[in-house]
């Protein structure tokens, strides 16, 4: 779409020449600082994977090369379970703190609402609170104002709720920068503002909402204490079951289970990659 | 004509699914330390008595009791260590059991029954023990260890690793001073207060979770640790010594009680008793080498389990051991005082 | 142009945008503020009101009015690690926007089929659970470990180093899982420069360092001061990454906090931790957006 194309920052022209050379020394600055810090990024992922193949129980030292931990894995419905049940809960938080986050970032933008500034700091609250603080307190209403049972509907609200404020911060950010002059350009050519959010606002603020989404469910699918105490007994995630196997070292098994998780995520990133370079064509 | 097939194979696909899914009558919801009772033994109970077992797991007493203070959660059986159990009686926050139903209580050691949290055993049954003691790194540390006073010397300074529990480090430092681990009065904290300020600056990490890994990693020598992380260091590593200092040690009881909230007492009796199974016991205890009280069990263990230091300790270590008793609100103070010193 | 914009939902964009709004935007609006409202007041005020409780022997909360809590509080002791666990979130988000800058520069002007691909490459490893993370980090670290190693048979030392249990290692934590946090938002203000700027940039004459930190910076500045926020303000009250690879000897607030509902047993004092921790905050967060108004 011609509108949207201009928020994307497009492949323009090249640089003329005389700019070339300075950009281009930077270029490469940037290039290599990017390749260390992706590696800086995956050297315990490194590590964790080639420790998925140690024989060794107590995954400290490597003592030898074995599959074992991938062979038990398949059988272990527990850890397979409490997996599964993350990934529910994780994609489920993620599309609700997207909704409200993006929402609620809009609005605020294009309105001004009576209490614009308290909004801007309530925001914040699930972001500094110590989790500790939230899992308690959150715990208590469910249990004894709302009489709601534990398990997966308390935990996404639990999780929705410090996720959403990335979102928000994220998306409020990108609107910085918005021209308000296109949505009203949009409307003068007759479309209305649900048109204008949905064909000129959203586009632009994809990137935003998919970091967003990225930042929600890569918090919701690490967290430990706060669910802890909105969890039930049937909605145990990985984080709960994982904590304390430290106790006995961790199991080699959750190296192998990350090592899957890792390959199928690049291998369906590949795939949508690829196919979207098809369908280019 | 359509309709009515489609309707009635939706109807008959429903009673199928109803079936495959009808919950067996019992439920079973166990709230118990991780990595405590083996996926095997849990997935046995449930094959052989028909009961759907959940579990959810804590990683400490405390976690468990502020979910339950807060009322989430209905469990029906808890593994509380002796201190707790000492408080969840006193509240009366426990459902008495039936010893009739647990024949297999007998096989319990006299020395681990009717203690003082739980008199009569009228409340729970015991799980598994285990003591804290010292483990060395002999390749690192070639003076011999005797007791506390030798590991917070100040030559270890930065070479050691203690557990992160203030009730333990200030239970040291008493028995240390010749005091009893439940002497806790603002008198006697005070007078151990200097040795805590001496001991607390040579400490170079502070873990509960798996102090083994730093001993392992060779980042410090010595360590005040639990039996069950000493165990795994020892049959890891000739290397590592340990040791239970000479000044006494605590002894700790985990036991398993069922909550007055309980939904389904009859399955937890029924649990304990298949826990205190020797075969089933003795399982438990090669996955976690503790100390096992059950002496049924006992007898079906390999000479190499039974004679680990750390997992067994000599009827002598034994006269030295100590239970914890719950010293309730004093649980804060003692917390700040080593919070205090830590952040010097 | 404006500092600190958009993260606190404030500034009026230029050409003001803002209108008063109708019933369908209030109506549109409505979910966001219920669930502020059930999900983040409600307890925040529950905890409020715990902190100026007291409790019995078992932990439990016992409602008589006291501010006892806050008078022990109010204790150099406790506002010390406040200020650490302040100092070391400060540090981590500026040490992440220097690292993570260039790399968000980076994906950000990438060809853009290849920005999803690289964002990805950013979060998956955050997708493993955190402790299997950390605990490779404490073996790469240790004193028998892979950097030791390297560091010794380069001959730039000859007896191991103590990398862990120490504050380099807790920035090292810290740092590496909030990067992201930091990259991510600083990729979606570079995304929509597009080379017309860029060569405008450059065009009024400065060298090349000059045109990116005096232009192309300010032009990102929104995501920067996002990623400072989604860094800064998460890391405050984090307390598991620093007492793995600190080793516990360095508590931080979070961690003192979490103590209080555990082996503490006393729940209302960690409330009234809580609560000052949300006020401190609060205080520096409405000083700086009102130093802001200020200047506008």
């Amino acid at each position: 779409m011609a509108v949207s194309e201009t928020f994307h920052g497009p492949e323009a022209p090249p640089l003329s020449v005389k700019n070339f050379a300075g950009i281009s020394t930077l270029g490469v600055f940037f290039g290599t600082w990017t390749a260390l810090v992706m590696a800086f990024l995956y050297i315990p992922i490194a590590l964790l994977v080639v420790f998925s193949f140690n024989s060794a129980r107590l995954n400290i030292r490597w003592e030898g090369f074995s599959t074992k931990w991938y062979e038990a894995l398949l059988s272990n419905h527990v850890l397979l379970g409490a997996f599964q049940n993350s990934l529910i809960v994780a994609s489920a938080t993620t599309v609700l703190s997207t909704l409200l986050g993006t929402l609620g970032a809009w609005m605020l933008y294009r309105y001004r609402f009576p209490f614009q500034g308290a909004l801007g700091l309530l925001i914040f609250i699930p972001m500094v609170m110590p989790e500790v603080l939230m899992g308690v307190s959150l715990l208590v209403l469910f249990v004894q104002l709302l009489h709601m049972p534990l398990g997966f509907t308390t935990m996404i609200i639990a999780h929705t709720t410090f996720c959403f404020p990335f979102v928000l911060v994220a998306v409020q950010a990108r609107l910085q920068g918005l021209d308000p002059s296109q949505e009203e350009a949009a409307m003068d050519l007759g479309a209305t503002p649900f048109q204008a959010f949905r064909k000129v606002i959203l586009p632009y603020l994809m990137p935003a909402i998919i970091s967003g989404a990225l930042m929600s469910f890569t918090l919701s699918l690490d967290e430990y204490i706060v669910s802890v105490f909105t969890t039930g007994s049937q909605s145990q995630t990985l984080p709960l079951k994982v904590y304390g196997m430290a106790k006995v070292g961790l199991n080699p098994q959750l190296n192998a289970l990350s090592a899957i998780f890792i390959a199928a995520t690049f291998a369906f990133a590949l795939a949508v990659h690829f196919f979207g370079k098809k369908k280019n064509l | 004509m359509k309709k009515t097939t489609l309707l009635l194979s939706a109807l008959a696909a429903f009673a199928l699914i109803g079936t495959t899914h009808a919950a067996p009558n019992k439920n079973l919801n166990i709230y118990c330390w991780s990595e405590y009772i083996p996926q095997a033994v849990i997935d046995r109970f449930a094959k052989e008595t028909g009961t759907k077992v959940t579990v959810e797991n804590y990683a400490s007493n405390e976690e468990m009791l502020s979910k339950l203070a807060a009322g989430g959660g209905a469990y029906d059986i808890i593994q509380p260590s002796e201190y707790v159990m000492e408080a969840l009686v006193k509240e009366k926050f426990l459902h008495p059991i039936d010893r009739a139903k647990i024949p297999n209580l007998k096989n319990i050691a006299p020395q681990f029954l009717n203690l003082a949290f739980d008199p009569g055993n009228k409340f729970s049954v015991p799980f598994m023990a285990g003591t804290v003691g010292i483990v060395v790194n002999t390749d690192l540390i070639k003076t011999e260890i005797r007791g506390f006073n030798d590991v917070f010397k100040p030559e270890n300074k930065g070479n050691i690793v203690v557990l992160d529990d203030a009730r333990e480090i200030v239970a040291w430092a008493l028995l240390a001073n010749g005091m009893g681990v439940n002497q806790i009065t603002d008198k006697n904290l005070n007078k151990i207060k200097p040795t805590l300020e001496k001991w607390l600056p040579l400490v170079k990490v502070y873990d509960s979770d798996s102090p083994k890994t730093a001993l392992l990693n060779g980042d410090v020598a010595v360590g005040v640790v639990w039996g069950g992380e000493g165990a795994i260091l020892l049959n890891k590593n000739k290397k590592f010594r340990w040791i239970i200092p000479a000044e006494g040690s605590h002894m700790f009881i985990d036991s398993l009680a069922i909550p007055k909230a309980a939904k389904n007492v009859e399955s937890a009796e029924e649990f304990m008793n298949f826990i205190l199974r020797p075969e089933i016991s003795k399982e438990i205890s090669e996955e976690f080498p503790y100390l096992n009280p059950n002496l049924a069990a006992r007898a079906l263990m390999t000479k190499k389990e039974l004679e680990n230091p750390a997992s067994f300790p000599t009827d002598e270590e034994m006269k030295k051991m100590q239970l914890f008793k719950d010293i309730g609100t004093q649980a804060s103070e003692i917390e700040e005082i080593v919070t205090t010193l830590k952040a010097q | 142009m404006a500092g600190f914009a958009a993260p606190t939902g404030v500034a009026p964009p230029p050409g003001g945008h803002h209108r008063a709004p109708g019933l369908l935007a209030w109506i549109i609006l409505s979910p966001l503020l219920l669930w502020l409202l059930l999900f983040v007041v409600a307890p925040t005020l529950m905890l409020t009101a715990v902190s100026f409780a007291e409790r019995d022997a078992l932990g439990r909360i016992v409602w008589n009015f006291s501010l006892q809590n806050y008078f022990r509080a109010f204790d150099w002791v406790w506002l010390k690690i406040l200020f650490q666990s302040l100092y070391y979130a400060f540090l981590t988000t500026l040490i992440c926007m220097a690292v993570g800058y260039p790399a968000a520069y980076c994906i950000g002007r990438a060809p853009e089929r290849w920005r999803g691909i690289l964002l990805m490459l950013v979060m998956v490893p955050f997708w493993t659970s955190f402790l299997i993370r950390t605990y490779a980090w404490i073996t790469i670290l240790s004193k028998e470990g892979i950097v030791n190693s390297l560091l010794i048979s380069a001959g730039i030392f000859t007896e191991p180093v103590s990398l862990l249990y120490s504050p380099f290692a807790i920035v090292l934590g810290l740092v590496y899982n909030f990067l992201p946090f930091m990259i991510l938002p600083i990729y979606t203000s570079v995304e929509k420069l597009d080379n017309a700027m860029i060569e405008a940039a450059y065009d009024l004459g400065a060298g090349p360092l000059r045109a990116f930190s005096q232009v192309i910076i300010p032009l990102t500045r929104p995501g920067i001061a996002a990623g400072a926020m989604l860094v800064f303000v998460p890391s405050i009250a984090m307390f598991a990454i620093t007492t793995l690879m600190g080793g516990g000897t360095n508590p931080m607030i979070g961690e003192v906090i979490f103590k209080q509902f555990t082996s503490g047993r006393n729940q209302p004092f960690g409330a009234a931790l809580g609560t000052i921790l949300l006020l401190v905050f609060i205080l520096t967060l409405w000083l700086a957006r009102s130093q802001r108004m200020k200047e506008e």
